[in-house]
């Protein structure tokens, strides 16, 4: 058993509770507001092409700003809060086998979907951005000065065989499984559900929320992998030359 | 012949050694219970194969699930044994009745524990009332009828260990203090008088092996004997310590 916190302790161990709340921080704001509106954007392709491109317009209008954003409100807290979940997974010892509850399974779903998620995410990173494509991956190339393409046919390159959707749809239902009940956990964890009323009736909305996001999820997996750009019509005629007039109006910001 | 109970026993015969099953036949009664069974193995200790063993250390005191020293793992699940009739553990497995120590605490010997670790995270909580000075500070403050049937199932703990035993969270790697320590420091920082000492509870609380290691498993509450609401006093300590440590870092 532990001591008290003395001086001579190390970080880790004198700041304890702010490293474990800030963990569950960054698991609600920003991921998981970030996995809210990524999979929202992602849905939108089936509304069609030009739907999905202006949804990421709005966030490649950033410009340089992105990269910044992009590493401050996701990278960063992602890595801190996978590496620093991976410890706590390991730190604890799960039992389900002897105690087969609902809310020790839960447990062990919320570490092994978060593994699931981080390994996903680092296949995904490969897969699609930009990080990827020194390693052969970074398909998806919808801003900056190289984009020739729309966003939507950059997605149609990229993707989306049966193999790709299938690790796309654990991916979606790991991540979804993993904020649903995490929101359930950090209400608790913070002190605002303390019954067992208020925990049930967290548990209907939690679990409502994760079944509607799982749909959104796997909605934009089934679009990216149904979609045809000739078949769209905002694709009809498209020369794959002359740049979609979309993008002019994004890496042309004022005449940066 | 009568009808025989099976019954499958962990030894261990020093802290250090190692381990092994002891098998003995004990003949059926109508409500026998674990505590009673070890008693018969006691009076005859002889295996099914016939070796003669020793009596199986084992501690014990009310019989009647107040005191939780006879806390063990009886079919892998840990509970009192003397409140773990056979009639219901034959129904559940009708073969055989595994008696095994408890995994979270040092092996005394066989299914003999000791579980100081649960007292030592009751002194860190301050897990009393400081009642006694120099001074009479007169009457103490009187508790609602709400507030008093709040606080009394917390009172009933007798610190068995089911909750930590069965809470993923606490083992060796770890630091935290478990359930049964945080729930007691929930109920004196609700005390009139225990409030008193409430910010050197909370100092544990929101410290390492505190009240953010818990991984709202809620198996603690599952296995409880008392039916105590632990996960209602881990929520209200999560509450407690957010509101604290928010304070703390303000009135620095
Ligand atoms: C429907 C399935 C998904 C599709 C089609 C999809 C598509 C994309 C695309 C195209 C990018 C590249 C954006 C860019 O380079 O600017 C991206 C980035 C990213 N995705 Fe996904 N994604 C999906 C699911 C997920 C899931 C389940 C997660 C897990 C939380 C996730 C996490 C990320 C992260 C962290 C980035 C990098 C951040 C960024 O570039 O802003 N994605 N995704
Ligand atoms: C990258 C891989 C990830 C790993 C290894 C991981 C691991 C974990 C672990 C072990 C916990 C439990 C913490 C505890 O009980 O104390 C947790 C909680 C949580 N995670 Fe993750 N996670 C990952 C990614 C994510 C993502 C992508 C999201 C958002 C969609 C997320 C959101 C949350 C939330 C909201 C909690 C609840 C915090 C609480 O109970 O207070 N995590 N994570
Ligand atoms: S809280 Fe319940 S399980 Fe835990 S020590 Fe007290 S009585 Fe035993
Ligand atoms: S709710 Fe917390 S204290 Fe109780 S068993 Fe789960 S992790 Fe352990
Ligand atoms: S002997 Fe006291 S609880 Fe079993």
């Amino acid at each position: 058993m532990a001591q008290q916190a003395a001086k001579t302790d190390s970080f880790a161990v004198r700041h304890h509770f702010l490293i474990r709340r800030l963990h569950s921080l960054c698991g609600l704001v920003p991921i998981g507001v970030f996995l809210c509106i990524h999979l929202t954007v992602n849905a939108s392709i089936n509304a069609g092409a030009a739907e999905f491109e202006t949804q990421v317009g709005y966030i490649h209008a950033l410009g340089w700003l992105l990269k910044p954003v992009e590493i401050m409100f996701i990278f960063l807290p992602l890595l801190f809060h996978g590496v620093l979940g991976l410890q706590i997974w390991f730190s604890g010892q799960p039992n389900v086998s002897t105690y087969k509850y609902g809310g020790n399974f839960r447990y062990m779903f919320q570490r092994v979907t978060g593994g699931i998620a981080f390994v996903f995410i680092l296949y995904h990173l490969w897969h699609m951005h930009w990080l990827g494509a020194p390693f052969g991956g970074g398909k998806f190339i919808a801003h900056g000065e190289g984009m020739t393409e729309s966003a939507a046919t950059a997605m149609q390159d990229v993707v989306f065989g049966v193999p790709a959707s299938v690790l796309y749809g654990i991916g979606v239902l790991s991540a979804v499984y993993h904020l649903a009940n995490g929101i359930w956990t950090s209400l608790i964890t913070w002190g605002i559900t303390i019954g067992p009323l208020a925990q049930r009736r967290a548990g209907y909305a939690c679990s409502a929320f994760g079944v509607m996001l799982a749909v959104v999820g796997l909605s934009g997996v089934r679009g990216f992998k149904t979609f045809e750009p000739e078949a769209d019509s905002h694709m009809v005629g498209v020369d794959t030359d002359v740049p979609p007039p979309f993008v002019k109006t994004v890496s042309d910001p004022g005449g940066s | 012949m009568s009808k025989q109970v099976t019954v499958a026993v962990k030894r261990q015969d020093t802290q250090t050694s190692g381990s092994r099953w002891e098998t003995f036949s004990i003949p059926y009664e109508p409500g026998l219970n674990v505590t009673t069974i070890l008693q018969r193995i006691a009076a005859n200790p002889v295996t099914v194969e016939g070796e003669s063993s020793t009596p199986v250390a084992f501690d014990a005191c009310c019989l009647e699930e107040v005191c939780g020293a006879c806390t063990m793992r009886v079919n892998g699940r840990v509970r009192q044994a003397c409140t773990a009739l056979v009639d219901n553990l034959l129904a559940e497995q009708p073969d055989r009745i595994t008696l095994e120590p408890m995994t979270k605490f040092p092996v005394v010997r066989d299914l003999h524990v000791d579980r100081s670790a649960m007292f030592e995270s009751l002194k860190r909580v301050h897990a009393w009332i400081t009642a006694d000075g120099y001074f009479d500070r007169g009457a103490a403050p009187r508790m609602s009828q709400d507030a008093q049937e709040d606080a009394y199932p917390l009172t009933t703990c007798m610190t068995c260990g089911c909750c930590v035993e069965s809470c993923p969270q606490f083992n060796d790697g770890s630091s935290f203090i478990g359930p049964a320590a945080i729930s007691q420091a929930v109920l004196f920082n609700e005390h009139p008088v225990g409030k008193f000492d409430a910010n050197a509870r909370m100092e544990v609380l929101a410290g390492d092996g505190g009240i953010a290691d818990c991984g709202n498993a809620q198996n603690c509450l599952k296995v409880c004997p008392k039916n105590i609401p632990l996960t209602q006093s881990l929520a209200k300590a999560g509450r407690a310590a957010t509101k604290y440590v928010i304070s703390r870092f303000l009135q620095k």
